[in-house]
Parts: structure tokens; C-alpha cells; sequence
């Protein structure tokens, strides 16, 4: 997948910007305040439909105006427009395709993939299970519509069987324990799904792990992924009877907080250099190595499995890293194909290589430079 | 502009059905006030006869106009193979297809704590009942292979189970998350006729 060009309308702070990319490293430079990070942003909002820093699309509205319209053109096997305007005023959002109006948010997701790198990203190995949870099971959502369905269903079910344990906290009757019994059954059934999903995922998505990581630091060091779940397992065993007996065991617990103490939404995942935990006892550099490899691995895990390359975008890659690796990233890039990288100063990074085909983008005070 | 008040009356009653926008209303008003009096009075006493003459089975809870529903009448169908649906429009779906030929019982709905249905709110005591008043050797589950569906196919097996009938549930040919209601008849039929034991 290749984004051609972007034409961005009251895009945070871009009143109207043009820009037409090249299909190898597009290197985005400006200072702060001058909107790169914006325009990353804006490749992601067209390609998912949603903002990646705020639950509020009016956040990504420029000050003072209405109407937010971000256009791009796509290649492929065949070239594509896509279009997608937000109106504050309603809260309305409208996207075409080709001209086509597009009503379900389905059909646009996967439809254009992106594997996106922030400085947020310091949450994956160093925030709490949940940020983990998010990563995985975007990544394989991407992948596996199967999978999405099935988290959906997932989570229904969590809120449906969350109200029914406030209703038992009031008022404990035989009926509303034999209900619980169906909830906590196709808690089972679901997040049995999901489980061996993620364990499935796990075990290839390692060796997308140790190739990205070999390719960044080549030395002795070997990364590793460890999915944990149900209180403390981490093979495939009998997941359904040990499911079962867990919520057997926490069901009076479940009642008296009124929330779902057991399953595949408590679940975590363990990265590891050499055996040793990153998350305790990793150094500054490592983790933010460790964050770059996770979109690597991303990247080239979605390229396989759908076939189609993700759209690449990289906020501040080589912000916390040093030369030797920011170099051997930038290399690596060479294997992606197309990619958007942001920039403070390009004069700090001598260490690039720009080829013929890359392109660096100069942003300043709304002016649109190529060099 | 001074719009007459029978016609604004007309137009807010029908946008009051669904799907029908405002402006859609009034072009339906319009159009009745164009309309020669005998269509209007027969759309009028369609809908009165609607409300008056249709209710629920006493014995199923499928649409009916006298006591029994025509399905519970009827003597060629099979009595002894209840098939347990959502909705009377789920009976709808499946008679199309003409692949069943056992008789109905409609829930009137499925278990969601969340919107305070629970067992009681559902016609589940009534099936219970049939199970001591009638000659039940299979039990067909046929709910919507949803969230909610899906919990209250689970709850219903169990509570049936001790009572040694035979219980079977629809196959998975349809989309997950899909609603009865809107998958083709080709789709509903093939899942009736695979229905498989639980
Ligand atoms: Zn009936």
C-alpha cells in the first residue's frame, strides 16, 4: 500500500496543506509547533477513522473552524481516493471512497493498514497489563476479523455479567445464580477463543520479535515475548476446566465487588532480553529499543498475513536513541518500502542516508518545503 | 405558512413509525389526502383490524387471531419438536424457509441484565409448563447467534437438560452477530435442517 499524496483542511494546525509523498522514506522536518506530528496523525485518522491521541474527534478540528477534511489518494493493484470529513457542529463524520459513500466503520477498517510508532509508546513495556492487552489485540485484530468479533463479544458479555453481579450483591435468589451459571459459561466459551487466539499469536509473533530486534542491535542479546493468563498459566492446558474452576473459586468475591476478577481481560504479557524481565529490570534504551522492535515486528507480521504492506508512520524514532542504533534503524527502513518518519532537525541526524528516492518535507510557519 | 391541523396531526403520528423521517411523513400524509376515501379506509381498518384481531397464542406466544396460533392448529404439524425463537418475526423467517415442521415457542425476547431482562421477564415458566401439559420428545434452540443469544441458549439447556428431552440448537450457518431476521431464507433453512444436539 502507498499513499501517493494528502490534502489536509483544518487539520489541527494545518489551515490547507498539499503534500505528495515518495513511495521509499519520507522524511517529515520541522521544530516544534510546526504540525509534522499532525500530519502522521492525519495519515492515521484517514486510514482507521479515528484520532490516536483523543477520544474527541473536535480535538483534531483547527481552532475556530467547523470542518475538518483530509483527502488521499492510495496505490495498490488499483488507486483509490478516500475522504473523510468531521463536522463539530453535529458531531457528524463522513467518508467516501472512490466517491462511494461509506456508512460502516467495517468497511473501511483493514482496508487500509498502518503500524503506527509514537513516544506513547513507552506504555507497551512500561505501563500497566492493560496497554499490553491493547497492543496484542490491535495487532491481531488487524489481522483477523474472527478475532475482533470475537473480543466484541467478549466484552459484552463482561458488562451484561458485571450488571447481573451488582443485581446478586442486592439480592441473592436462585434465579439469579443460575443465570450467572450461563453468563460465566459463555465467559468461558469466548474467552476460551481468545485465548488460544493470543497463544497462537504469540508463538509466531516471536520470531518477528527476534528478527526485528537482531536486525536493530545485532549482538547476543535474544528478546522474548511470554503470554501469562488465567492467574499465572502460560501453556495451552486444559484452559476451559481451569477457567471454570477459577471462577468457581472468586465467584463470592465477583459478587461482593460487583466486577469480573477472572479471565482473559486480566491477562498480561512478559517481554523479556536474555531471560530477564524488561519491565523490571530493563534500562532506559533498552525499552525504547524494545518499543521500535514491537513495531517492526508489527509491520512485517501484518505484510505477511494480509499480504499487504502497512502504511508505516514514526513520530520521534530517533529521539532517546543513540547513533549505532538510530543508524541501523534507518537502514531497516530500507526493507519497509514506503514510510513516514518525523524529525526535529534533519541537520542532527547526519547519520541517514538520504537516496534519490526519499524525500525530505521542511514544514515552517504552514509553508511546505521538498529538499 | 399555515399548515392545517389534521395534516400536521397525520404527519407527527407517522413519523412516529420506524424508519420514517419527518420529511417522509409528510409525503405519506400528502399522499393519503390524495388517495380516494375506500383506499384510506381499507389502510385504516387494516391497522384497526391489527391491533384488535391479532394477539398472542395462549399456548406459544407466536402472532394468532383466535386462541392458538395456526402452527398449534394445525394437526399436520409435529407436536412433539418444540423450536424455541426470540421474536413471533423469527417464526416468520423460519416458516418461510418451509424446512421445519415442528411448532413454535417465542421468549419474547432474550437474558440481558443490562436492560433488566432476566428469566422472569421471558416466556421461560410457560415452556416449562408445555414440557408437563404436552408429548415434548426434542427441543430445537433457535436464537440469535449473538451475545446475548448465545447466554440464554446456554441457560436454557441446562435448566431442560434434567428433564431427559432431547435438546438441540440450530447449526452456525449464520454470521456471527447476524440477526435471524435479516439472513436469507437459503441460510435460516440450512441451519434448521443442521442442527445439532447439545
Ligand atoms: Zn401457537
Amino acid at each position: 500500500m502507498i499513499l501517493s499524496s494528502v490534502k489536509l483542511k483544518n487539520f489541527r494546525s494545518h489551515k490547507e496543506t498539499k503534500l505528495i509523498f515518495s513511495e521509499r522514506l519520507n522524511y517529515i522536518v520541522g521544530g516544534n509547533g510546526q504540525g509534522k506530528t499532525s500530519i502522521l496523525e492525519s495519515i492515521y485518522y484517514l486510514c482507521t477513522t479515528k484520532s490516536i491521541n483523543s477520544n474527541f474527534d473536535g480535538e483534531v478540528v483547527r481552532f475556530n473552524e467547523n470542518e475538518l477534511e483530509i483527502i488521499g489518494s492510495f496505490k495498490d493493484y488499483s488507486n483509490s481516493e478516500a475522504r473523510i470529513s468531521y463536522f463539530l457542529n453535529s458531531n457528524k463524520k463522513i467518508y467516501f471512497l472512490n466517491g462511494k459513500h461509506i456508512t460502516r466503520a467495517a468497511d473501511i477498517i483493514g482496508k487500509f493498514p498502518v503500524v503506527i510508532l509514537t513516544p506513547t509508546d513507552h506504555s507497551i513495556t512500561q505501563g500497566a497489563p492493560g496497554e499490553r492487552r491493547k497492543f496484542v489485540d490491535s495487532v491481531i485484530s488487524q489481522a483477523s476479523e474472527t478475532y475482533l468479533k470475537n473480543l466484541l463479544d467478549y466484552n459484552k458479555t463482561l458488562r451484561q455479567k458485571a450488571s447481573l453481579l451488582a443485581q446478586l450483591k442486592e439480592t441473592k435468589n436462585k434465579t439469579l445464580f443460575d443465570e450467572l451459571d450461563a453468563w460465566n459459561s459463555k465467559m468461558i466459551a469466548s474467552g476460551k477463543e481468545i485465548i488460544i487466539h493470543r497463544l497462537k499469536f504469540i508463538r509466531k509473533f516471536k520470531d518477528f520479535i527476534k528478527d526485528s530486534f537482531k536486525v536493530i542491535l545485532n549482538d547476543d542479546e535474544i528478546p522474548g515475548v511470554e503470554y501469562m493468563f488465567l492467574e499465572g498459566l502460560s501453556q495451552e492446558e486444559n484452559i476451559e476446566d481451569i477457567f471454570f474452576k477459577l471462577l468457581h473459586k472468586r465467584k463470592d468475591d465477583e459478587i461482593r465487588r460487583g466486577s469480573n476478577l477472572v479471565g482473559p481481560h486480566r491477562d498480561d504479557f512478559v517481554f523479556k532480553i536474555n531471560d530477564v524481565d524488561l519491565k523490571t529490570y530493563g534500562s532506559q534504551g533498552q525499552h525504547k529499543t524494545f518499543q521500535v522492535v514491537l513495531r517492526f515486528a508489527q509491520f512485517f507480521y501484518l505484510k505477511e498475513i494480509t499480504g499487504k504492506a502497512p502504511i508505516f508512520l514514526l513520530d520521534d524514532v530517533f529521539g532517546e536513541l543513540d547513533a549505532k542504533r538510530s543508524i541501523r534503524i534507518s537502514e531497516y527502513l530500507r526493507q519497509v518500502g514506503q514510510a513516514f518518519i518525523t524529525l526535529t532537525d534533519f541537520t542532527d541526524f547526519s547519520f541517514l542516508q538520504k537516496e534519490d528516492d526519499d524525500l525530505v518535507i521542511k514544514l515552517n510557519n504552514g509553508q511546505v518545503v521538498y529538499a | 405558512m399555515q399548515i392545517a391541523e389534521p395534516l400536521l396531526i397525520a404527519i407527527e403520528e407517522l413519523s412516529k413509525l420506524p424508519s420514517i423521517g419527518k420529511k417522509t411523513a409528510q409525503r405519506l400524509a400528502l399522499h393519503l389526502l390524495k388517495s380516494n376515501t375506500e383506499d384510506v379506509d381499507s389502510l385504516v381498518n387494516a391497522i384497526k383490524d391489527l391491533k384488535t384481531k391479532i394477539h398472542f397464542c395462549s399456548r406459544c406466544f407466536n402472532l394468532a387471531t383466535e386462541e392458538l396460533c395456526e402452527v398449534c392448529k394445525s394437526s399436520k404439524r409435529d407436536h412433539s419438536l418444540i423450536c424455541v425463537v426470540e421474536e413471533a418475526s423469527d417464526v416468520i423467517a423460519i416458516e418461510k424457509t418451509h424446512e421445519f415442521n415442528g411448532v413454535y415457542h417465542v421468549l419474547g425476547g432474550v437474558l440481558s441484565p443490562l436492560t433488566g431482562i432476566g428469566p422472569d421477564s421471558l416466556k421461560i415458566k410457560d415452556l416449562l409448563k408445555r414440557f408437563e401439559d404436552e408429548e415434548i420428545k426434542e427441543i430445537l434452540l433457535a436464537l440469535n447467534p449473538d451475545t446475548e443469544g448465545e447466554t440464554t441458549t446456554l441457560y436454557l439447556a441446562k435448566l431442560i437438560k434434567p428433564l431427559g428431552i432431547k435438546i438441540t440448537r440450530i447449526a452456525r450457518g449464520l454470521p456471527i452477530g447476524g440477526d435471524l431476521e435479516f439472513a436469507d431464507e437459503a441460510t435460516i433453512g440450512r441451519a434448521v435442517l443442521g442442527r445439532i444436539s447439545l
